[in-house]
């Protein structure tokens, strides 16, 4: 009997049917993919540790005794800190200027209350190990970190049985990583939705699946199809980490104006540059990242100054629920997703093209 | 929110004092629930900061020479695991 090309041992080590993980920040979503035979890590970065706690057993009450998982981003470096004022103070003027007459040309409305970013607390160490603690104390199967090394936890989460994941963009943090004992890599490429390293999908996962040994690697990056799947684990990797491709399910939170936008566009239709947050993000185009890529624009302020300088512009689009003016995270594989549909269902057309793409290369009926 | 204070650290490594290193830093953009990387070059000063239990630990460097356009900072911490020797061997 063939062997199935879908048993991976990222499946053996987790426990699952099927090597696909959704990363999302929506619960319905974790709870559909699991309980279709999935993996599911929920974002939790921007939540206290009472509401990660609440979210825990909620979908624990869901998916009778599955695994799944919980993201955080664990800071790799910080600066001083300082308050909201005191960096709204340093934003140059002429960078306020620029901001003002893309409002003024967009006719963009003004957030309808205060602007939820001006309320942040910022992350820092503290933070971050407080949210750690929850996930230790819930023994929470897996652990994702989405930046950082997760290294100093790694031995007290496997003393408590669970597994830790780290997110890499380049082959030597992998490395450092494998070397301190992670129990999977999640080898992140260029294509993805958000903040991304530079270096292709492509490029890093079999790289750092040549160094990765027993260790599962897991793709991430523009995965969005069954193709995709079949192509990562040509590439060496035990399983596919997805984000986009979630945002446009039917369990999906997210507003519907973007939902439509996502199932329109295409990979022309993403925008990779700073101007959103200070870092490299890539998003859905929008009058503000048209009017910024203008040769005559300011460049874009590092982070949090852009992230302020944009806030307004943000906030005041998704509150009045401007069509014309909002944005969204969105990776290169977006031009794939084409029709809203269950989380399920989009789990089985990935299977199912995963392995029609196997049998076109081997002629081996499944 | 619950309070789960830890304790805090500082210590000096006079090994690491003055190497010039390397750190794939970055962290959650704020206001986004999104990861942003950052990198920089500089100098270790050896000062570290351990932080809870068990200990994270974050190294101080300076005389940054190559850090994110418009860094307004020439120190910044970085995550011991993130930080590279630039004379480390070839991986």
């Amino acid at each position: 009997m063939p062997k199935d090309p879908l048993r991976t041992k990222l499946c053996e080590m987790l426990g699952i049917e099927f090597p696909i993980i959704a990363f999302t920040h929506c619960k319905d979503v974790a709870v559909a993919v699991i309980n279709s035979g999935g993996f599911a890590v929920l974002g939790e970065a921007m939540h206290t540790p009472d509401e990660i706690a609440a979210d825990i057993k909620w979908i624990r009450d869901r998916i009778d005794g599955k695994p799944f998982g919980i993201d955080l981003v664990l800071p790799a470096s910080a600066p001083a800190s300082e308050t909201v004022e005191d960096i709204i103070a340093k934003i140059p003027e002429s960078h306020k200027k620029f901001a003002a007459e893309i409002k003024q040309r967009y006719d963009v409305p003004d957030p309808k209350g205060f602007i939820d970013l001006h309320q942040w607390g910022g992350l820092n160490q503290e933070i971050a190990r407080a949210q750690l603690d929850v996930l230790l104390d819930e023994r929470v199967p897996v652990i994702a970190s989405g930046l950082g090394s997760p290294a100093f936890i790694l031995d007290a989460a496997h003393q408590r049985g669970m597994k830790v994941f780290g997110l890499v963009g380049r082959t030597r943090q992998a490395k450092r990583q494998l070397e301190a004992g992670v129990d999977g890599i999640i080898a992140q490429g260029y294509d993805a939705a958000g903040h991304t390293g530079s270096m292709g999908t492509f490029s890093i996962v079999p790289e750092v699946a040549s160094i990765a040994g027993d260790t599962p690697v897991i793709a991430a990056g523009g995965v969005t199809t069954g193709r995709h799947l079949a192509a990562a684990l040509c590439l060496g990797a035990s399983g596919v980490w997805t984000g986009t491709l979630w945002l446009a399910s039917r369990e999906s939170d997210i507003d519907m104006i973007i939902k439509e936008r996502l199932l329109a566009s295409t990979a022309d239709d993403t925008n990779y540059s700073k101007c959103i947050s200070g870092m490299t993000m890539r998003v859905l185009k929008c009058p503000w990242t048209d009017e910024w890529s203008r040769p005559d624009a300011p460049v874009p302020l590092p982070p949090p100054y852009q992230m302020l300088l944009s806030s307004d512009y943000i906030q005041g689009a998704n509150d009045n629920r401007r069509a014309d003016l909002m944005t969204e995270a969105s990776g290169q594989g977006v031009g794939f997703i084409t029709s809203m549909k269950p989380a399920r269902q989009i789990v089985f057309d990935m299977v199912e093209e995963a392995l029609d793409a196997f049998e076109s290369l081997t002629g081996e009926p499944e | 929110m619950t309070e789960r204070r830890q304790p805090s650290r500082t210590g000096f490594d006079p090994a690491l004092a003055g190497k010039r290193a390397e750190c794939d830093g970055g962290g959650l953009v704020p206001g986004t629930h999104f990861a942003g990387r950052q990198e920089f070059t500089g100098t270790l000063t050896g000062e570290y900061v351990d932080h809870g239990e068990p200990p994270w630990r974050w190294y101080l460097m300076t005389d940054l020479s190559d850090k994110p356009e418009g860094f307004p900072d020439d120190a910044v911490w970085c995550e011991s695991e993130s930080v590279f020797l630039v004379d480390e061997p070839a991986r």
